[in-house]
């Protein structure tokens, strides 16, 4: 996938948690997904269709979730509850939305899904086998979150 | 002023909601989608709404609520991801009066919020 690709939906991630949630995610070095060892407690993901398909999810261990959710509702957040996993995916689908824009202005057309969030502990997110899926890693005071993009770009 | 706010997502909902109350308004109804947002228009004099719902979208909403003649002059401020120069004329076109791309701050909001108010 090129990184040109990629670029638009790191930049919305930073600028949406920033934004709303006064955080500063650190960007990792991004990498083409090989095995299932990423885990996490809560997952947004974000259907998209049109001339680019696949999806695009955010994974967060819960803790970090919690602080997220708290900062943008200016309260104390001590247990995943429904305004933390509808904050995932609000949060998802402003990624999706941000990089939906620039890569209109690249000439990709592209429609986005609602959110869908699922919670638990140490879930794994599964992709089709010939799908290219990027992780970039992510961290934030301390504690690693992870954008995974796996869609198939059109040649142009 | 009696506002109504229109999100799927009970966190910017929330947030939304926050802020109004520090401007002074209290007298807030809330709606998860434009469907929901329908039967709850008794009195609104301030339209707050998303795009992308289930049921209704905003812009189906939109265009329900400038087709009334009850609530056809409710000022709309639609706050969405959807950030393409068409879907922002679109919406305009559509009778929405101001529009606030996600991710947002609460500074906009108010800003955003006060010009419809001092209009």
């Amino acid at each position: 996938m090129n990184v040109e690709y990629i670029n638009p939906f790191i930049a919305s991630t930073i600028n949406a948690l920033s934004v709303m949630a006064a955080v500063n995610p650190v960007l990792g070095k991004p990498y083409l997904r090989e095995d299932n060892t990423i885990r996490s407690d809560i997952s947004g993901s974000i259907g998209i269709a049109g001339e680019v398909v696949g999806s695009v999810a955010l994974n967060f261990p819960e803790s970090l979730a919690m602080k997220i959710t708290g900062n943008m509702l200016d309260d104390v957040v001590n247990e995943v509850n429904d305004y933390v996993r509808d904050t995932v995916g609000e949060i998802a689908n402003m990624v999706a939305g941000g990089a939906k824009k620039t890569l209109l202005e690249k000439g990709f057309h592209l429609q986005i899904a609602l959110p869908i969030v699922i919670s638990g502990h140490n879930l794994n997110t599964m992709y089709p086998r010939d799908f290219p899926c990027v992780v970039v890693p992510f961290t934030i005071d301390g504690e690693n979150f992870f954008l995974e993009i796996a869609l198939d770009f059109p040649a142009k | 002023m009696k506002i109504i706010v229109i999100d799927d997502s009970m966190t910017t909902r929330r947030i939304i909601k926050n802020t109004l109350n520090q401007l002074g308004f209290e007298d807030i109804v809330e709606a998860e989608n434009g469907l929901d947002a329908l039967t709850k228009m008794d009195g609104i004099q301030l339209i707050l709404t998303d795009w992308n719902m289930p049921e209704m979208d905003g812009l189906t909403f939109v265009k329900t609520v400038k087709s009334s003649v009850a609530y056809k002059n409710i000022p709309i401020i639609m706050i969405t991801t959807e950030a393409g120069k068409d879907d922002i004329i679109e919406a305009i076109k559509s009778g929405v009066s101001n529009y606030i791309v996600k991710p947002f701050t609460k500074a906009i909001l108010e800003e955003k919020v006060k010009a419809i108010i001092s209009n």
